[in-house]
């Protein structure tokens, strides 16, 4: 261990590093070759993809909670090294994160895939890899499938990036071509991180995570200073004060140490209750002779996608706030308040920072906490400037003030970067014109490969815009997109009527010109979503006081089993259970039981 | 004690297209099943006999007779069958067979008789020769109707018929006719059952392949309107979902099944429930042989009960009676109150209007019982 800490303590043998890839371009595999190459862990200790150590990361195939780890490499100079590999998770939804994990880092490895190219995403972080003067190695992976193509992919970086791609380094790791080159690369290009160990403690937080047993724990990486073990210290932006009870760095299990110095990665365990104590971006400094400044960057956490989320028995409303609260222990960005609704009764609702987010929240609380919940459809933040002057920011359709008093509306609008294949390009230009995009601009990446970007509003890429992209371009698009500004719109409220009552949670918000039509294609979405009941059920789409659409769900004329004898018994238990089993997933809305689907059904209508 | 014995005879002379009750048509040999297969429940109704001696368990308060077509046998078989029966008791307070037009005459009717069969459950289905082609039956209405007068003749009193509503291409007209005629026999019991189209049946077959015609939705339920108005008019009292009586009349074997009693099942393919515990016997005819030949055990667990299984059943069974679910009979069983444990429930039910609070416990209402697996389902914890 004494050797361990001493590789670490010389500032001028640290390299910090992450990777930038897209999704399936290797990043994991990488990762564990890298792992494996070094030593860190023997295979037999490596379950494969180490670093995706979620169940539903490994299902999905993607990172959600980044991972660090620390490698040492003896480089060709004969003297051992210090590697600190700091992952990103690698989705849209968590470009901030991104962000700060790259602040962390001196360097950064370009995976591309040999035979896809460059990607949407990938550019956005290589962009801003070089905001934050990154060293970037570029790596082409995959080399040994029959339909790669290096020399296009090196082509098409120093084109898209400008990047020289000339000493990019051909990698497979299937077969572990280019891992020790890669290696080597880290300690020769990438710099020695610059500090001093005399200078104010300054450590960013770049990730952060709960224990059960030590609380909620820090990742970090410390710019300047020293952190020792046991030191008061302090949050610089919540100005929460704590020990460093216990210090160390990830290998990738945690393990203690006595010190970090300038340059150094691990993390601090400091008995702090909840991960929201421990920001993405904050700086920690002592609380004696601590920094006068924070370091440049750090920025709260804005969700951009909001839903309700609902127990569908309503018991269980106290264990979905447990649940909420558990998970928003390891994850900052969750935010959620109680909210009642008039169909649905007592739920919460939650702010994520998009919709992969949700989805993964809304998947975890029902698979490790049980619950049968009622998600309604996501809605992004509208401004609304009201008659009186006042700007309220709705969330939730159903709070939409009433239209009298409203002057206009305002909805968050991105910056949607689409990269394609140039024969898709008036596919994209088709969907994101409907969709009421604005078309920006469109570059070449290279002879086939098209960037199109457009300014398009947030609530109708959450609506379908990027399953729309993905079945009309073969699956060839990807998407990155950045929140860009506010801009008015003829939005209104579309209120959906079950039996003739008003379903709150089913209101919309839809723009003028698509009401009608998306008022009719709900309704009768509905209709195949609401089964029969007892009685005749009439659905109606509604603007204001307009009926926009309407269908209607017939009555079920009766429903008994006529016969059960003896021998029917038992089968005749399994047929109830597997019709109540059905109906656990519905809402009983007044006497109308509706199925969970329902409440998402504005995203699932065909046009 | 009170329980039942049901014994069951899978033979039939033909599969009817609607039967997914384990049966089997005599042809390609499994006539020659016949005798080893009645030597074997003679078999097993002794041994149960023996049980019962020494159990001091007294004998059965019903037995029922089912099938199959119970008078597909011959009269030398059938009499092995009763005479077994008669050892245990030749006084059984209910005992019923299963008979089907075309397979009975008087001389069959009267040995019945003599052993002490005093029920006879005819199946009818419908009265209509060419409804009855349609539906894999090998009588004709007017064979019915004179299974009937046999019966009578042969000095039975209590005689039950069932038909089925909403078979292929059956018109309300064509139900209603069928209703009148019924009403105009000297029946005491009447079964009447939707036909349900079930897997592995022909018309199961028939109607994945989108080729049978069923009346609507909204025909069957006017029949089924049509005859819980029409029975009780003519004194055939509900007694349970799809059972009417005229009064004193009802099937007290067949309301064991829903009011949680024991009972016995023998032969193959046949249920017992015994002392909490579901039972089940091989459907197969030459397992259920061979097994008695070598000794084996016939019978497989289906269930053991659980506390909660057996609360619901108890409670979805009884409650397909017009007398519903008994709350100081719950109490005995379980040693809860039925409100403790279904409260909630039971609130949200007469709510809704299908259930409602009689003095003694709780019971369907009219639309309760048009809609009964809605109710059911809510009994299940």
């Amino acid at each position: 261990m004494a050797e361990n800490t001493n590789v670490a303590d010389n500032t001028q043998r640290i390299r910090n590093f992450s990777i930038i890839a897209h999704i399936d371009h290797g990043k994991s595999t990488i990762a564990d070759r890298l792992i494996e190459y070094t030593g860190t862990l023997s295979k037999r200790e490596m379950s494969a993809q180490v670093l995706d150590n979620m169940d539903l990361e490994r299902e999905r195939g993607i990172t959600i909670k980044a991972q660090t780890v620390r490698l040492e490499y003896k480089g060709k100079d004969g003297n051992m090294y210090c590697l600190n590999l700091i992952d990103t998770p690698g989705h849209v939804d968590f470009t901030y994160e991104v962000s700060r994990s790259l602040a962390a880092c001196e360097g950064a490895l370009l995976i591309v895939d040999a035979a896809q190219g460059v990607e949407a995403q990938t550019l956005a972080n290589v962009y801003m890899a070089l905001e934050n003067d990154l060293e970037i190695i570029p790596v082409i992976n995959k080399i040994d499938l029959p339909s790669a193509d290096p020399e296009r992919v090196k082509n098409e970086i120093e084109e898209t990036i400008g990047l020289d791609a000339s000493d990019a380094i051909l990698a497979s790791a299937k077969t572990g071509q280019g891992i020790e080159e890669i290696l080597d690369a880290i300690v020769e290009r990438i710099p020695a991180p610059t500090g001093s160990k005399d200078k104010p403690l300054q450590a960013l937080i770049f990730d952060s995570y709960f224990d059960s047993y030590k609380g909620a724990i820090a990742h970090v990486r410390v710019l300047d200073g020293c952190i020792k073990k046991g030191t008061p210290l302090k949050m610089m932006a919540t100005g929460k004060m704590f020990e460093a009870v216990e210090i160390g760095c990830f290998r990738p299990a945690l393990m203690e140490l006595q010190e970090m110095g300038p340059g150094s990665v691990g993390y601090i365990a400091g008995s702090l209750k909840q991960v929201r104590d421990v920001r993405v971006g904050d700086t920690v400094t002592t609380q004696e002779n601590g920094a006068l400044e924070p370091l440049p960057g750090y920025r709260g956490v804005t969700p951009m996608v909001y839903c309700g989320l609902y127990p569908v028995d309503s018991a269980d409303y106290d264990n979905l706030k447990d649940a909420l609260e558990k998970l928003q222990l390891n994850d900052a960005a969750l935010v959620f308040e109680p909210e009642t609704s008039i169909a649905l009764g007592f739920g919460y609702r939650c702010g994520f920072l998009g919709l992969l987010h949700m989805d993964v929240i809304q998947e975890r609380l029902e698979r490790e906490y049980n619950l049968k919940l009622i998600t309604t459809a996501p809605s992004v933040i509208y401004h609304v400037h009201k008659t009186d002057g006042e700007m309220i920011p709705v969330d939730n359709p159903a709070e939409m003030p009433d239209p009298t008093v409203i002057q206009y509306i305002e909805e968050p609008f991105v910056k949607a970067s689409v990269i394609v294949p140039n024969d898709f390009v008036g596919a994209v230009m088709e969907i994101s014109q409907n969709k009421r995009g604005e078309f920006k601009s469109m570059d070449y990446l290279d002879v086939n490969r098209v960037m199109i970007v457009y300014h398009i509003p947030l609530s109708e890429i959450i609506y379908d815009y990027f399953d729309k992209l993905k079945s009309s371009t073969r699956g060839y698009a990807s998407l990155d997109y950045e929140l860009a500004d506010y801009q008015q719109a003829k939005l209104v409220k579309m209120d959906i009527l079950l039996n003739g009552e008003m379903v709150d949670a089913l209101s919309t918000i839809v723009h003028v010109d698509n009401a009608a039509s998306r008022g009719r294609m709900l309704a009768s979405k509905l209709k195949e979503i609401i089964p029969q009941q007892m009685f005749e059920i009439p659905i109606q789409a509604a603007i204001g006081n307009k009926i926009v659409a309407r269908e209607n769900v017939r009555a079920f004329r009766k429903d008994v089993l006529a016969k059960c004898y003896g021998g029917d018994i038992t089968r005749k238990r399994k047929l109830l259970e597997k019709q109540k089993e059905g109906k656990k997933r519905m809402k009983a809305v007044g006497r109308i039981e509706v199925p969970q689907e329902a409440f998402m059904a504005v995203l699932k209508v065909d046009e | 004690m009170r329980y039942g014995l049901y014994i069951h005879i899978p033979f039939c002379r033909q599969k009817c297209f609607y039967c997914d009750f384990p049966s089997v048509a005599m042809a390609g040999g499994r006539e020659k099943l016949m005798k080893p297969y009645v030597e074997t429940i003679c078999g097993e109704i002794e041994k149960w006999h023996k049980k019962i001696e020494e159990e001091k368990l007294g004998a059965p308060s019903t037995v029922y007779i089912g099938g199959g077509t119970p008078t597909a046998l011959s009269e030398e078989l059938l009499e092995k069958v009763l005479c077994r029966i008669g050892k245990i008791s030749i006084e059984i307070p209910e005992f019923t067979i299963e008979a089907n037009p075309g397979t009975v005459d008087l001389e069959k009717l009267r040995l019945l008789r003599k052993y002490g069969v005093n029920r006879l459950s005819i199946g009818v289905q419908t009265f209509d020769d060419e409804a009855l082609k349609r539906i894999g039956r090998i009588h004709s209405g007017k064979e019915a109707v004179e299974a009937v007068e046999l019966a009578i003749r042969a000095g039975f009193e209590n005689i039950s018929i069932d038909l089925i509503y909403g078979l292929p291409k059956q018109t309300m007209a064509d139900f209603q006719k069928n209703v009148e005629k019924a009403m105009g026999l000297p029946v005491k019991h009447i079964s009447i059952y939707g036909l349900q189209v079930e897997e592995g049946t022909v018309f199961g077959k028939l109607a994945e392949q989108g080729r049978l015609e069923l009346p609507s939705e909204e025909v069957s339920e006017a029949m089924y309107d049509y005859l819980n108005e029409m029975l009780p008019q003519n004194g055939f009292q509900r007694y349970e979902i799809s059972n009417y009586a005229k009064n004193g009349y009802e099937s007290k074997h067949n309301l064991s099944y829903w009011q949680d009693i024991p009972y016995i099942g023998l032969g193959a393919g046949a249920h017992a429930y015994w002392q909490g515990q579901r039972y089940y016997n091989p459907v197969d005819i030459r397992e259920y042989v061979s097994r008695a030949e070598k000794g084996d055990k016939l019978w497989e667990v289906e269930e053991l009960l659980t506390e909660k299984e057996h609360m619901e059943e108890f409670c979805f069974l009884a409650l397909r009676t017009v007398a519903g679910i008994n709350r100081k009979r719950f109490a005995e069983v379980f040693g809860k109150s039925l409100d403790n444990v279904y409260g909630k429930v039971i609130e949200a039910l007469i709510k809704k209007g299908l259930l409602e609070d009689n003095t003694d416990g709780v019971c369907l209402t009219k639309l309760g019982m048009k809609y009964g697996n809605q109710v059911f389902q809510e009994f299940l914890l």
